[in-house]
């Protein structure tokens, strides 16, 4: 049992539904849609790269958004999947903790939000990038823009106008009790709004993210970087490439 | 493959340290063995990955098929069909070879064919019947309250506000699902009801270019021509058809295939764009260069053709002619005045005109007479026993050097026909050496007028130039080749007139520097192209070639400019040589089973004569064209002429062709056909006389003469494998308007009054809407679908069973089905069944069995040739003769009309084949042995009609009887036929296709690949021995003659007709002067509107024929949508970049296109693209406000006076062989740029 838990009393019904379901479904929805892509739109698996019809701009912001998103992401891992009572362990003082987090994230929330600024920016502007754009694209744009602005204004806000928020103490608690399928709301409903706005923009994100190009973060080619020039492949034993049709098999 | 295992000494790194390490890193990685250069990685399996490839690629079979409708490619292709699907098509490689010494056909197939695909399964794709849905509401009312199909559709037509209705609404949208039955249940009723209250001469259909792909087209000719029907033309109404070819060969048509191009030695690409418009065939050009050949374009803008090309001769455009004249002049100086070839001089006294003989009149009074060019000698004027002889007017007659005495030789019309011709029907010349000038110890000399146009307006102006005469029986005559010699201002020692002083003297025609002015081709480059065209014919024997195109074809005075042309091939003596002459590539219709092909199309085997008509006349009278053209024919004519056509509209002239039974002229009569022979039986006389009586006193007209009288609109049209409102229809929107009553953007003011045609009926009101029913059958939707009022969904060409030839290939292609006709889709062969099937069960009610009264006109290669002595003309209607069918008028012909069992008829091979034969160009085949084969091959008809006869019900049993019954493909007829004719020419012709004699092609035959046809006298070319087919290598090889007054090749026309426009002689003719004629600025001219620019419709790179505008394929390799291309230099000067918006007006409509500004362009002249469908991305005009217009709605028709000559030696009718041409280059157009904000 979670320590800080609230009473059951203390949970409403739209935390419940806010912290509880919908999680949950965008989880499902995050999974699934994964497994449903792969298998019924394995040729539509992709960023849809626009580098042909533009790359001054995309030289750019594409590196900046990417690398930035990187840091991002560790960040994230680092404050909601490590359990703050294990980096004390190892003698990082909050103060500490608090003062990298700050830092990096900023930098690096900046970093990916320039670097979406002029994503969204060329993809406005270059006729022929607009016009390969979908209403899909729009809308992902749309919520993942949202997210970043929020995630990079709550640390802002909470950080450095505001004195400080220990989130390691509830939304971290939070989040990993999503996924120990011991989900606690009560975690949830003392976080500041700005917080919690960014969480449920992130589970909209999740949720319509395999439905979008968004899967190509699925696939990013990282093998090639060590992947041999030439690859053979030797023939199946079985006789053609194809498996062999009920009555044909070799005898 | 495996790398060898174990440590091994790497000596070279990969790109970099940080990719040794990151890739080296791999081998830790994975189970899979790294090479010890750490470059490659051997994997087992895992191949799946690749199957969705694989199965992208694999096809359950192949099919061969073509492509129609008139694709000149012949390219057989391979199409691929999986899970039922046609997925795509690739080239067949399996044609006949062409031999040794030679490059092959193959290679074949452009991008254009390999998109055709797409058409199968498009958006665009007509999956089920459709109807106007206004109109199928009021037919199924009308229907169900008479419960007669007839009845109802007369009760919706015959309502003028109903009427208006369904037709106002035509092109607007509102097609709706109907099923086969009831469309065709509606089709039918409204040809009963159009035979039964008008006639089946308001009947029409046209469907073009049968040769690539004749069952389809016969199969609703077949239904027309047995319903009495008129099938419209298309060769002439495409301005494809060259009327110098009649003119000069008294043949149409007949070329070298494209194999034939390797044998020149010199080669002119003239306004005919290789690589863009003959793409499969084009190879033979860059191949043929690396043989030595020369090649030179000549083209107004710098074309895809030039940059293969030696040489570039830019002449501006429509000014060929006044090139070729200049060329011809260099070529007469230089190889006939200066010094003599014996090769040219040998050839021409056997196989021209030029040593005949012509009178010079007199015109004019005392001192002031001059001398005009008369009409050729005959032996009628000779007097004695040789005016006695039959035929002796078409007997022509020349001067032999060994005696000085007038000879006629055998060969001329006169011996084609009667007892006496028989066996000497041939340019044998025995010991006679004709002379080619009368000049000598016994000539004197005497001034002739000649006509020159070379005024800026294009006016008649005269020239004075002498030639030698003699005096012969009592007559003032010189040669042909003398008047040449006037004609082209080659001056000759002692003879008076105005000369030219030399090559650069630019003010008298027709020396190089007199058309540098008019072309801007420097006038010694056009001398020494002219030289290096001759001395290579010369050292090669007639191996230079002129390949002619669209280019210097499309325009009104095209027949002048081909007669200049075909002046240089035929002086260097290389017509009927494999290598040289002329190539003209326009719009190619050679059925080469012609034969078998005319009897199926024509129901030859059941009723004879078929009514076909030429579509330009047709158009023009019934769009009512007619009356907006203010100005006279006279405006045409020559200096000093007649005065035939002063006070004459182009209308008149067209009823004087008509009653004179020169050209056909369908409707007829003012009256019903139908009624006529009741009506003579009624008043107790034969229907001829009755006829005739009824004319001439007035009571009965043509309905060429008030074509805007109700019972003379034509009331039904169906057009099948065409797009007439979005390609052909030049004048668009006046057919928009009066032909369909739908909108239009006719901007063009009528003619006044004292301008309108004087023999016509003028009504104060045009009408608008003449047309009941417009049914199309298609594949695909187009500008015409849009307007009709039924559209029946038709099978491509990979869905049905066809044949395919072109004149440039000489092998004979299938078409197959790959798939079955899809959705509700039929072939034309079962669909125009189904229409006879529906037809014959409400005729059986309705009509019965009646006799109609066909009148038809004096034909080509008959005897109705020599209707017109010296081609005399006599017009009855103004007294000068008597009416006289066949003679003086058209023939009158009854023919008996079984309408209930037209569904029988059509679906076998009637009993006229076995009494009459069929006969194409003059020889008739018997054709009973063949009917046998094809009672066994196709199975008999039991019961019905028909009992007993052939079936042709399936569209595969068409095809073997087109095959069975022609010459070229059953080598049996082909010997025949060529014995037939060696009894007339009394010369060796059946070893021909004796190496063929037991040789019959089948459809089978076709189906394994394309199969090599037989020498045929169907055709003037000989293929035996495997050469490559060249046009009248017969006539020139075995001495038979041309279909010709002389039975020569023909310099010049006797006609008074053609002496009425000072067109006797080759002649330099500018583009009209539209300006002058209707009003419209010159070109040039910019004002606040925009500027004024030649407006030109030549091919589209990215879609001809086989594949269209609409295709989605093409549309994306090119710019899509509707383009004009224009110079960089117009375009600045109306402030227009590239791919701006921009709006083309002029008399006859408006046009919107985006602008390809381009310095490919000349100044002064705009192409835009022929066929831009008004479906893909037109917007709305600024004009009008309504949907811009297609390229055709710029143009309009112009009818040339001597195009409807008829009855007189090679000037006489033929379908598709003569007709006036539906020319569409001489137009010019304001462009500005507009508001780049379009809406649609």
């Amino acid at each position: 049992m979670n320590p800080h838990a609230a009473t059951p009393a203390d949970t409403g019904a739209l935390d419940s539904l806010l912290w509880v379901v919908l999680p949950y479904l965008a989880l499902v929805a995050f999974v699934a849609g994964h497994a449903w892509r792969y298998r019924y739109d394995k040729f539509g698996w992709t960023t849809r790269s626009s580098q042909l019809y533009e790359n001054r701009l995309l030289r750019i912001g594409s590196p900046l958004f990417h690398f930035g998103i990187l840091f991002v992401v560790l960040g994230h891992i680092g404050g909601l999947v490590i359990p703050k009572s294990w980096t004390e362990t190892v003698g990082v003082s909050e103060h500490t903790y608090h003062l990298a987090a700050v830092t990096l994230g900023t930098v690096a929330g900046v970093a990916t939000l320039a670097g979406l600024a002029i994503l969204i920016y060329r993809r406005r502007t270059v006729g022929a990038v607009f016009h390969a754009t979908t209403r899909n694209d729009k809308l992902m744009y749309a919520v993942l823009a949202l997210t970043l602005a929020l995630g990079l204004a709550a640390t802002v806000d909470s950080n450095i106008v505001g004195g400080g928020y220990d989130y390691r103490t509830t939304i971290s608690p939070w989040f990993r009790s999503v996924f120990s399928f011991d989900p606690d709301p009560a975690l949830m409903s003392g976080a500041p709004p700005l917080f919690r706005l960014h969480a449920l923009s992130a589970l909209l994100l999740f949720g319509i993210w395999p439905f979008t190009r968004l899967v190509h973060m699925l696939t990013a080619p990282v093998g090639y970087l060590t992947r041999p020039y030439i690859v053979y492949r030797s023939r199946d034993p079985q006789l053609s490439a194809r498996a062999p049709r009920r009555g044909w098999e070799r005898t | 493959m495996k790398a060898k295992k174990g440590p091994e000494p790497r000596r070279v790194g990969l790109d970099s340290d940080l990719t040794d390490a990151l890739v080296g890193s791999r081998r830790f990685f994975t189970r899979a063995e790294v090479s010890g250069d750490r470059r490659a990685v051997y994997r087992i399996g895992g191949r799946q990955a690749d199957t969705f490839y694989r199965d992208r690629w694999s096809h359950d079979k192949v099919v061969r098929s073509t492509h129609g409708v008139n694709c000149t490619g012949s390219c057989s292709w391979k199409v691929y069909v999986k899970d039922g699907i046609i997925t795509w098509e690739s080239q067949q490689t399996d044609y006949p070879s062409v031999g040794p010494d030679s490059p092959e056909y193959e290679p074949r197939g452009c991008p254009r064919g390999a998109a055709f695909s797409w058409y199968t399964y498009s958006p665009t794709r007509v999956r089920y019947p459709y109807v106007r849905g206004v109109l199928l509401e009021m037919y199924r009312e009308a229907r169900a309250r008479l419960g007669d199909p007839v009845l109802a559709w007369a009760d919706v037509v015959g309502d003028p506000e109903r009427s208006r209705r369904y037709k106002a609404a035509r092109g607007k949208g509102g097609l709706v699902r109907a099923t086969w039955d009831e469309a065709a249940e509606m089709i039918a009723a409204a040809h009963v009801h159009t035979i039964k209250a008008y006639g089946p001469d308001r009947l029409a259909g046209f469907s073009p270019i049968p040769a690539m792909s004749m069952v389809s087209h016969a199969a609703g000719a077949r239904f027309y021509s047995l319903l009495g029907g008129v099938m419209l033309s298309f060769y002439d109404w495409y301005a494809d058809l060259p009327v110098a070819s009649p003119q000069v060969f008294g043949d149409q048509t007949d070329v070298p295939e494209s194999g034939d191009w390797w044998d020149a030695g010199y080669l002119i690409m003239w306004g005919s764009n290789l690589p863009v418009t003959r793409t499969p065939d084009a190879h033979w050009m860059a191949e043929a260069r690396y043989r030595g050949q020369k090649v030179i374009a000549v083209a107004p803008d710098y074309a895809d053709n030039v940059k293969f090309a030696d040489e570039w001769l830019p002449a501006q455009p429509g000014t060929d002619g006044a090139l070729a004249m200049a060329m011809g002049h260099v070529i007469l100086k230089e190889f006939f005045v200066d010094r003599q070839v014996g090769y040219f001089t040998d050839y021409v006294k056997r196989y021209t005109d030029l040593p005949f003989l012509v009178t010079l009149d007199r015109r004019g009074q005392g001192p002031d007479a001059v001398f005009v060019p008369g009409k050729f000698l005959t032996a009628a004027d000779l007097g004695g026993s040789s005016a006695r002889a039959e035929n002796a007017a078409f007997k022509t007659v020349l001067l032999d050097a060994a005696t000085d005495a007038p000879v006629v030789p055998g060969g001329s019309l006169g011996h084609r026909y009667g007892e006496a011709g028989a066996g000497i029907w041939n340019l044998d010349l025995g010991g006679v050496d004709p002379l080619l000038t009368v000049a000598g110890e016994r000539a004197t000399s005497a001034e002739v007028r000649l006509t020159r146009f070379d005024t800026t307006d294009g006016s008649a102006a005269e020239l004075s130039r002498g030639v030698p005469v003699r005096q012969i029986a009592g007559h003032t005559v010189t040669t042909v080749f003398d008047l040449l010699l006037a004609q082209y201002g080659v001056a000759r020692e002692g003879l008076p007139g105005v000369w030219p002083g030399g090559y650069d003297d630019p003010e008298q025609p027709y020396t190089p520097a007199w058309q540098a002015a008019i072309t801007g081709v420097a006038g010694e480059q056009a001398a020494r192209i002219a030289r290096e065209f001759a001395a290579n014919a010369e050292e090669s024997k007639g191996r230079s070639m002129i390949i002619m195109g669209a280019g210097t074809n499309h325009w009104f005075h095209s027949d002048t400019i081909y007669r200049a042309f075909l002046t240089l091939t035929t002086l260097t003596g290389c017509q009927g040589v494999n290598g040289g002459g002329w190539a003209h590539y326009v719009g190619q219709e050679k059925v080469r089973p012609i034969t078998g092909y005319s009897a199926l199309a024509t129901a030859a085997d059941w009723n004879r004569p078929a009514r076909q008509m030429i579509q330009t006349a047709y158009w023009y009278l019934h769009t009512d064209q007619f009356r907006y053209d203010p100005f006279s024919a006279d405006t045409l004519a020559a200096a000093g002429a007649g005065g035939t056509f002063a006070g004459r509209t182009t209308a008149d002239v067209i009823a004087a062709s008509a009653r004179m039974g020169w050209m056909p002229s369908y409707p007829t009569f003012d009256r019903n056909p139908l009624h006529l022979v009741k009506d003579a039986e009624a008043a107790g006389r034969p229907v001829e006389a009755y006829v005739v009586d009824e004319l001439k006193a007035g009571r009965m007209r043509f309905a060429g003469e008030d074509p805007d009288a109700p019972q003379n609109f034509p009331r039904v049209l169906t057009i099948w494998r065409a797009n007439l409102l979005g390609s052909s229809a030049k004048g668009n929107e006046y057919f928009l308007k009066h032909l369909l009553g739908a909108d239009s953007a006719v901007r063009a003011a009528e003619a006044p009054p004292g301008a309108r045609p004087r023999d016509l009926v003028w009504h104060e009101d045009a009408p608008t809407g003449k047309l009941d029913l417009l049914l199309t059958l298609d594949f695909r939707m187009t500008s015409t679908t849009i307007y009709s009022d039924i559209v029946l969904p038709a099978a491509t060409w990979y869905e049905k069973h066809d044949l395919n030839t072109t004149d440039m290939h000489p092998f004979v292609n299938s078409f197959n089905p790959a798939i079955a006709p899809p959705w509700h889709t039929r072939t034309d062969w079962d669909a125009f069944n189904t229409i006879a099937t529906a037809f014959s069960r409400l005729a059986a009610e309705h009509l019965g069995t009646v006799t109609d009264l066909v009148a038809a006109p004096l034909l080509h290669d008959t005897p109705d040739a020599m209707a017109t002595p010296h081609g005399r003309v006599t017009d009855w209607k103004t007294g000068q003769c008597e009416p006289v069918p066949g003679r003086t008028m058209p023939k009158l012909i009854t023919v008996e009309r079984d309408y209930a069992a037209v569904a029988d008829k059509m679906t076998a091979l009637g009993p006229l084949l076995d009494t009459l034969g069929a006969t194409t160009k003059g020889v008739t085949f018997d054709v009973t042995r063949e009917l046998d084969y094809l009672r066994h091959k196709n199975g008999t008809v039991h019961g019905g009609a028909a009992d007993g006869r052939p079936s042709i019900a399936r569209d595969v049993q068409a095809c073997e009887a087109i095959l069975a019954l022609s010459g070229t493909t059953n080598g049996h007829l082909a010997t025949q036929g060529f014995q037939t004719l060696e009894a007339r020419t009394g010369m060796p012709l059946a070893d021909l296709a004796a190496e063929h004699q037991g040789r019959r092609v089948t459809f089978a035959d076709t189906q394994q690949g394309p199969v090599p046809v037989i020498t045929s006298p169907e055709w003037s070319g000989s293929e035996s021995g495997g050469r490559r087919y060249s046009p009248f290598t017969i006539n020139v090889e075995r001495l038979k003659p041309w279909h010709t007054l002389t039975g020569r090749q023909h310099f010049f026309l006797d006609h008074d007709w053609m002496a009425e426009l000072g067109e006797g002689l080759p002649v330099y003719r500018p583009p009209l002067n539209m300006h002058a004629l209707f009003g419209e600025p010159e070109v040039g001219d910019q004002g606040e509107l925009g500027i004024t620019v030649r407006y030109l419709t030549p091919h589209n790179k990215w879609s001809i024929h086989s594949e269209y505008q609409d295709n989605l394929f093409m549309l994306s390799l090119s710019r899509g949508g509707p383009t004009i291309w224009m110079s960089k230099e117009d375009a600045a000067k109306i402030g227009v970049h590239d791919n701006d918006w921009i709006e083309a007006v002029n008399r006859n409509g408006v046009v919107v296109a985006r602008a390809v500004v381009s310095h490919r362009m000349p100044e002064g002249t705009v192409y835009m693209h022929h066929a831009q469908d008004r479906l893909i991305d037109v917007p709305r005009t600024e004009t009008n406000g309504r949907r811009g217009g297609i390229h055709n709605s710029l143009t309009r028709l112009l009818v040339k006076p001597s195009h409807l000559i008829g009855g007189y030696a090679q000037l006489s009718y033929a379908f598709n062989y003569l007709g006036p041409t539906g020319n569409q280059r001489d137009e010019v157009t304001v462009i500005r740029r507009r508001n780049q904000e379009v809406t649609y």
